[in-house]
């Protein structure tokens, strides 16, 4: 099942994004691929585009706002910031992953903790 | 939820201003880009390399930008939008296919909402009182001796009223007609004698005024009568002071106390224009009120909630069972049974309806596949265009929804046009079904039931015959289509053969709905050719009514028919005249039984029984019914001289095998005015079918007018004067008489016969017009799949020709390909025409289900029609050029 590239699904970016505008504070696009890009050790090189996709339905949703700004070297940028409602809804996704993962541990025989 | 209607809200506005949306999602995309660049820059590249890399990161800007207003706008609304333009350019494009396409579904969907709306009037929709289901007949029953359905009599009806658990009550009622003077000319009012909670029970309350009290069914009561709105109209000017006045019925006064609404009739089947009165003021059934013995009332009654029908059944059968304990001598032998309202009115029509409706489904199923082959031959000669969309990245799905929703523009417009035949149709129907045919036929009408049940039949039409194109699309190899190029792109063989199943389906349903109509019709052309044993032709009957409060005794009807009689022979045309009473087919029967004197009395359990007419002595000439043995009566037969009577050669054969009846002396129960006399038989008369020309001549028992008047003279006579001429002279000898009498229920015996059989005409009508819709719509099928195919084979033809082949070769080629289509449609047919045929049972009359006649007939028309489909197509083979079609190339 191993694959050269990981295949991340819809709503997992969301919820990445979600996580680092959380973390980070206010970002524009590019920041924001750079900062998964890192967190996920470059393991998670994805086609910098679908950041808008996501970037769009969260919007929709009313779980972020974006805002034009200036960007450290002085260019016009959009930048994307979590709202309150983003936070419940980080905080209940993440707690659902965080029960799924242990499931899915359990299920594979891996401790989920420790 | 609430997130996901915010995202609604936010897709429908960036579709309402989708510029603002894109301008800013660029300008994001090159800062992100820049940065990118930049970050490149930074790690050495070169300015070239760096942008390049920067793109590859990023992904196709044109990809992003079509993600971006997909998420932003209403992408499914757009396509849909655009699907809808392009079917609208489609069918304009090619109006030739369109105009058929539309045309042929149209007249499935008009057909078949046509006939759904008759079904729904008679079989849905509720009848006109509160909570209809409730309501159930009850009826008395001797299956024994074969009375399925008979009435109550009245005491027997008190008793069930108050002696039952299962019945919130019981209300009973029987038809009349009573004298209305007073008010301009002398008319007969149909009028319904009822118990007087027979409003309580239906639920349905006045007009105006009161229903009846159970104050006003007690004798001596003072007489009371509730007119029907129409009555109302009709009669009385829409009196608004009506109620409180008295109006005369046979010369008695009534008072009016109420005017019942419109829609409300009682019986069901009842006219517009009626009259209740209780059945305690009645002039002739009030006498038979203290009897147990009689079948005369027909009960209604409404269930209890609560209360299962097989519980209201047992205790139904309980009671009958009491009863015949407690007064064996009348009610030995007889049972009850109930069963819903509505289902006593549509049980004559449920099957011949349901066998229609059958059949206009068949039709539109027949449509459907003719559009379907149209579509699919569309769909091959549009393969180019779907390929090279396909190839500009259409998905597949986006293409087979594409032809789909094409397909569901033409059945709406198809169902459109359809609801217009069908308020046309419904017209047609209503002119073509006389109101005796079938219950309530004024409901019948294009209602917004009928309007859903039409679109919803369109959409799922145009589903059914847009799906196999739409698939085929859908699967369709774009590189060969575009490779294979100019028009004559191949269709695939599956897709040819496809169109081959279509055509042979076609002609196998072609086939049910011949062999169904050619039974039906063979059925009907049996039914009018039979003869009822009398002469029709000529022969016009009228009654004259007279107030039986006037004219309280028998001696009086008699001798007022007999002076009447005479006065009417003596007109000149009119010498041919008798009186007769009930008259057959067109009056209905009158079912007596009798005791053959000598014989050891009938059991009680057991009876014999026979129709029974009262005649004056010249009603056997006028109407051809020949003397076999003995004497007709005579001017002599009259109350003072002894009882006679004249019987069937049904009845003496039945009853007398061996023996000579004549001298012999029989004794019919309830022939007034005095049925307990015995009554010597003086001749032998032929058969006569009296109840339907669809059943065997019933026995049948004379006895002479004056000996046993009934009530009101039937005048019959065979005239060749105009019917209005013969009413007029009837009508001045009767006011001579009494000038309050009035004349009705005129009728021509020929149009009588008709009438009677409307519902086998209207149904055998309509199967044969919907049977000619099939075989015309499977000839253009037929034709339309060997048209296709030739001009796919144009080429073979052409090498076929070129090497030697003659033109007979062709076009027996060509024909061999239609005939193999008819014989495996006809092969498939036969036996789906069987087993429907066995379905029409009832139905048919003097032939069987597998009348072998009939299937050859119309197997032999189908191969017939579809040769002749595939002929013209197969000359056009049979000309082709070589040069022509091998240059085609």
């Amino acid at each position: 099942m191993t694959q050269d590239r990981s295949e991340i699904l819809q709503g997992t970016l969301d919820l990445m994004v979600l996580k680092t505008l959380q973390a980070m504070g206010p970002l524009h696009g590019y920041g924001i691929a750079r900062r998964i890009e890192q967190i996920s050790e470059e393991a998670l090189r994805i086609n910098q585009g679908t950041i808008y996709a996501s970037l769009v339905r969260l919007i929709q949703r009313g779980w972020i706002t974006g805002a034009w700004g200036t960007s450290d070297n002085n260019r016009r940028a959009k930048f994307y910031s979590i709202t309150k409602s983003g936070r419940k809804q980080l905080d209940a996704e993440a707690r659902n992953w965080e029960r799924i993962a242990g499931v899915i541990g359990r299920v594979l025989g891996i401790a989920a903790h420790g | 939820m609430f997130a996901g209607f915010k995202a609604f809200a936010s897709r429908i506005r960036g579709w309402i201003s989708p510029r603002r949306g894109s301008e800013e999602f660029d300008s994001e995309l090159s800062t992100h880009l820049e940065m990118l660049t930049s970050e490149n820059l930074a790690r050495g590249m070169s300015q070239e390399e760096a942008g390049r890399a920067a793109r590859i990161r990023l992904g196709a800007f044109s990809q992003l930008r079509e993600i971006n207003h997909d998420l932003r706008g209403l992408p499914m609304l757009e396509t849909f939008l655009q699907d809808i333009r392009f079917a609208f350019r489609g069918l304009r494009r090619n109006p030739g296919f369109s105009a058929i396409a539309i045309l042929t579904l149209a007249l499935g969907i008009g057909a078949n909402a046509a006939i759904f709306s008759v079904v729904y009037a008679v079989l849905l929709k509720p009848l006109p009182y509160a909570n209809a289901s409730e309501l159930f007949t009850i009826f008395q029953s001797r299956p024994q001796d074969g009375i399925p359905v008979n009435g109550w009599s009245y005491l027997n009806y008190e008793d069930l009223r108050e002696h039952n658990d299962v019945f919130v009550d019981v209300a009973g009622t029987q038809q009349h007609q009573l004298t209305l003077t007073g008010h301009g000319e002398p008319t007969v009012a149909k009028t319904s004698i009822i118990t007087p909670n027979l409003f309580s029970v239906c639920g349905i309350p006045p007009l105006a005024g009161r229903a009846f009290t159970e104050d006003d069914g007690k004798k001596g009561a003072p007489p009371v009568v509730i007119l029907s709105e129409g009555l109302w109209r009709s009669q009385f000017g829409a009196d608004p002071n009506i109620l409180g006045t008295q109006i005369d019925l046979d010369k008695k006064p009534f008072t009016v106390v109420g005017i019942m609404p419109g829609y409300f009739r009682y019986p069901v089947l009842s006219e517009t224009d009626q009259l209740w009165i209780p059945v305690v003021d009645d002039p002739l059934f009030s006498a038979f009120m203290p009897f147990r013995s009689g079948h005369w009332l027909t009960l209604v009654g409404r269930l209890k909630a609560g209360v299962s029908i097989a519980q209201a059944k047992t205790e139904l059968a309980a009671i009958s069972a009491r009863q015949a304990q407690q007064f064996p001598d009348v009610n030995a032998g007889w049972t009850s049974n109930m069963s819903p309202l509505q289902q006593m009115f549509t049980r004559n029509v449920k099957s011949a309806l349901l066998v229609l409706l059958g059949a206009v489904g068949l039709v539109l199923l027949i449509a459907c596949v003719n559009i379907a082959n149209l579509l699919l031959t569309r769909a091959t000669s549009r393969s180019r265009e779907l390929a090279v969309r396909a190839a500009l990245g259409a998905g597949k799905w986006r293409i087979a929804r594409q032809l789909l929703n094409e397909t569901a523009v033409l059945g709406l417009a198809g169902g459109i046009l359809g609801i217009v035949l069908a308020y046309w149709g419904v017209h047609a129907l209503a002119v073509l079904l006389p109101p005796s045919a079938l219950p309530h036929v004024n409901a019948i009408r294009v209602d917004k039931v009928v309007l859903g049940f039409a679109l919803l039949l369109s959409l799922l039409a145009s589903i059914a015959f847009g799906i196999a194109p739409a698939l085929f699309a859908a699967s369709a190899n774009v590189a060969g289509s575009l490779r294979e190029g100019g028009a004559r792109s191949g269709e695939g063989a599956g897709s040819r053969r496809a169109r081959k199943v279509l055509a042979t389906l076609e002609i196998a349903i072609a086939m049910v709905l011949l062999v169904s109509a050619g039974l039906l019709i063979r059925s009907f052309g049996r039914l009018l050719s039979v003869d009822p044993g009398f002469t029709s032709e000529h022969v016009l009957k009228m009654q004259v009514s007279f107030p039986r409060f006037e004219y309280p005794k028998p001696i009086q009807w008699a001798n007022f028919s007999a002076d009447l009689l005479r006065r009417v022979q003596a007109q000149p045309g009119l010498e041919n005249t008798a009186i007769g009473l009930p008259m057959p087919i067109v009056d209905g029967n009158v079912n007596l039984g009798f005791d053959i004197v000598g014989r050891p009395s009938l059991s009680k359990a057991a009876t014999q029984t026979a129709d029974y007419m009262s005649v004056s002595p010249e009603f056997f000439h006028v109407l051809g019914i020949p003397l076999l043995a003995g004497r007709v009566f005579t001017n002599d037969d009259v109350m003072s001289a002894p009882r006679v009577m004249i019987i069937s050669k049904a009845l003496a054969q039945t009853y007398f095998p061996n023996e000579n009846p004549i001298g012999q002396q029989m004794t019919g129960f309830g022939i007034p005015p005095d049925p307990g006399t015995p009554r010597v038989i003086v001749g032998i008369v032929g058969d006569i079918r009296d109840i339907s020309l669809g059943q065997p001549p019933t026995p049948m028992m004379y006895a002479p007018y004056a000996q046993s008047p009934l009530w009101g003279a039937q005048i019959v006579t065979k005239s060749a004067l105009t019917p209005a001429a013969i009413v007029a002279a009837v009508q001045q000898q009767a006011a001579e008489i009494d000038k309050d009498l009035p004349v009705s229920n005129v009728g021509a015996m020929d149009v009588g016969l008709e009438d009677s059989v409307a519902q086998p005409r209207f149904r055998t009508f309509l199967l044969g017009l919907f049977a000619a819709l099939a075989l015309v719509l499977a000839a253009t099928g037929i034709f339309g799949v060997i048209s296709y195919s030739v001009s796919c084979r144009t080429n073979e033809i052409g090498i076929r020709v070129a090497l030697g082949a003659s033109r007979g070769t062709i076009l027996r080629m060509i024909l061999r390909e239609t005939f193999t289509l008819a014989f495996f449609g006809l092969l498939i047919g036969l036996p789906c025409a069987l087993a429907i045929a066995h379905l029409l049972g009832s139905l048919l009359f003097g032939i069987s289900a597998n009348d072998p006649l009939t299937l050859l007939i119309v197997a032999v028309v189908l191969a017939a029609v579809a040769v002749f489909a595939g002929l013209t197509p197969a000359r056009r083979a049979m000309r082709v050029d070589p040069l022509v079609a091998l240059r085609h190339e």
